[in-house]
């Protein structure tokens, strides 16, 4: 990684910051401004969690911090490291250190779960090895462990599309512990979730951030799991940040602001 | 900056509008073109013309008489008034297709509107003048079997003279789609990925490359096997290898198609995913792509070996090895026994292969 590169950017000032975003905004080739504007700071150790209807660009801001999708305009920063003016090698040593959970899993279907949980080491394993499915021992021992942590250690064996969806989840937990990566971005990691699961699921991204000290960016629909486990709360709307909190000063006000006037507050807010 | 942006983009916007309405022009002037043309094929085809010979002028001779200056711009004429009148006349074909239909016309049934009559006009035009260029004769079809009940009878009755060497042939045509289809598979999966629109958006260099595979594949695909066949025998001499070579060159064109196809149909989620965790291109290809296309890819491949069998029997007619080498000269000379031993061979042998490859495919998928 562009270390030196740290020096150079104009606001890389505090060394706890995980997280800075400057005028962040993106314009889709069809004309949808799904950011516009978004400035945003978050300390290292948060548990930051952004709601927002459906549409109001909390994906978006999540894929633009690891550049799976290129920001119009606007600058952000990882630990100091401008990641939208890297390229190349250097991003994807950048990538390395930035884990993602998606909604629908995205495991490898037909590779098997241990397999899947080694592809989170594919940023520093060698090239060669890694396009035959071969992993060190050590590699697999550590892949091996954190299965078992997070309670699929028989499964290791089976096939990813064999489990059940909250299996799935927790097998891309697993994989995003084998990147030990420093900031994990969760994108709607409990929506296609049984609503029983999902606690079991929130507290493994938890324990990244309690245990393993990771900052962790989720985006969430619910108010008893924001309640539970949001450290601060940042809301979107339209591709606008609205509001910026702590989750207990969340009041029916401020819920009918984020998600206009026909929204109730009950026990979970859906799209 | 933001307004000039929005101007450009306005400007854009209204650029394309611009182009869509010459292709819907475009597509009117042709239509009617070719309404034009067919009336006057038709109107001279029924008129008695007599031609140079003093018979009546076939419809090659029509093709040559016909005023395509004046089809071309009388229909211009014609799709210019249909596109300036189109409050009265109703939304021209090529404006329908291209624009689609403005909202203030509902949907009202066919018959309603000057473009449903004019949509029926084409197809019953194209079927008469279809039937006359291509000189159906029901009549004929119908009243004269008796001449060709030799060779069905020929056919019925096979000879067992040339079954052994028939058998070997057949072995070795089986094998001759098989090592052509083996060759074609590292070939096809290597350019595929080149040829798939979603993995090659990135770079100038890449996109290049999409277009140069894909033209070349397409134009590959277009030349037949046996033209294919034939140049690989004047390059490597007659035999099966020209039949494998020429059989080659066919099924990667068709499987970089068909695999390229199934790589832009993947689910992006796990290359989402591979790539978010820093990884190369090679491994996001390796864990992100390839494990979603492997069974279709082998999937068409066995299709491909199966209709591979199917062609190979043409290419032996010109000497690329296989059955079809013996099948020729008995066909030329007559021989409907032998040949009726050799189809049925053949027919067995496609059966079979088709049976086989329908029950793995089943499996893989």
């Amino acid at each position: 990684m562009n270390r030196s590169n740290a020096a150079v950017d104009v606001g890389s000032s505090s060394s706890t910051e995980a997280v800075r975003v400057e005028g962040l905004t993106k314009v889709f080739p069809n004309g949808v401004r799904a950011l516009s504007g978004i400035d945003l700071t978050v300390r290292q150790g948060e548990f930051l969690v952004i709601i927002g209807l459906s549409g109001s660009g909390k994906s978006t801001l999540l894929r633009c911090l690891n550049r799976l999708i290129d920001p119009s305009e606007g600058r952000a920063w990882i630990f100091g490291d401008e990641i939208t003016a890297t390229a190349g090698a250097d991003l994807r040593a950048m990538r390395a250190e930035v884990a993602m959970i998606f909604q629908q899993f995205n495991l490898v279907k037909r590779h098997t779960v241990i397999s899947n949980v080694l592809s989170g080491a594919l940023g520093r394993s060698p090239l060669w090895s890694s396009l035959f499915l071969r992993f060190s021992e050590e590699e697999k021992a550590q892949a091996q462990a954190y299965l078992d942590r997070v309670g699929l250690g028989d499964r290791a064996g089976s096939r990813a599309d064999a489990l059940s969806g909250g299996q799935q989840q927790r097998v891309a937990i697993a994989r995003a512990l084998m990147q030990k990566p420093r900031l994990v971005l969760a994108d709607e990691p409990v929506a296609s979730l049984d609503p029983a699961l999902r606690h079991s699921v929130m507290r493994h991204i938890e324990a990244l951030n309690r245990e393993e000290g990771m900052t962790v960016l989720c985006t969430l629909h619910d108010i008893d799991l924001i309640e539970r486990y949001a450290s601060r709360v940042v809301a979107l709307r339209d591709g606008r940040l609205v509001y910026e909190g702590k989750p207990t000063s969340f009041d029916a006000v401020t819920f009918r602001q984020i998600y206009g006037e026909d929204a109730v507050m009950a026990g979970s807010a859906t799209d | 900056m933001e307004i000039s942006a929005e101007l450009q983009r306005q400007q854009r916007s209204l650029w394309r509008h611009r182009m869509r309405q010459v292709q819907a022009f475009c597509i009117d002037l042709l239509l009617l073109t070719l309404m034009l043309l067919m009336v006057e094929f038709l109107v001279v085809a029924f008129s008695g013309r007599r031609g140079p010979t003093g018979l009546l002028v076939t419809p090659e001779e029509i093709l040559d008489l016909l005023h395509y200056g004046w089809a071309v711009s009388g229909a211009a004429f014609l799709a210019l008034l249909w596109g300036l009148g189109s409050n009265v006349l109703g939304t021209s074909p090529g404006r329908a297709l291209v624009l689609g239909v403005p909202e203030r016309e509902g949907h009202p049934p066919w018959t309603r509107t000057l473009r449903g009559w004019f949509i029926a006009l084409m197809v019953e035009l194209t079927v008469f003048t279809g039937w006359l260029i291509t000189e159906v004769q029901l009549v004929t079809f119908l009243t004269q079997f008796s001449k060709a009940t030799d060779i069905v009878r020929g056919l019925l009755h096979p000879s067992s003279s040339v079954l052994h060497q028939g058998l070997v042939l057949l072995v070795q045509t089986i094998f001759l789609a098989f090592m052509a289809t083996a060759f074609a598979i590292p070939v096809a999966f290597c350019l595929s990925f080149l040829a798939a629109r979603n993995l090659t958006r990135d770079t100038f260099l890449l996109r290049s490359a999409y277009t140069l595979v894909r033209a070349g594949m397409n134009f590959t695909r277009a030349v037949e096997p046996l033209v294919w066949a034939l140049i690989f025998i004047s390059w490597v001499g007659i035999g099966p290898f020209a039949g494998v070579l020429a059989l080659w060159v066919h099924s990667v064109a068709a499987l970089v198609k068909l695999y390229s196809e199934q790589i832009e149909n993947i689910d992006h989620g796990p290359v989402d995913a591979i790539t978010a965790t820093g990884a190369s291109h090679l491994q996001v290809l390796r864990y992100g792509v390839v494990p979603q296309v492997i069974p279709p890819f082998l999937s068409f491949t066995i299709y491909r070996w199966d209709i591979n069998v199917r062609m190979s029997t043409i290419i032996g007619f010109v000497g690329g090895g296989g059955i079809g080498y013996i099948l020729k000269p008995r066909v030329d000379l007559g021989q409907w026994g032998e040949v009726g031993t050799l189809v049925l061979l053949i027919a067995a042998t496609v059966w079979c292969m088709d049976i086989l490859s329908a029950k793995i495919r089943e499996r893989i998928v």
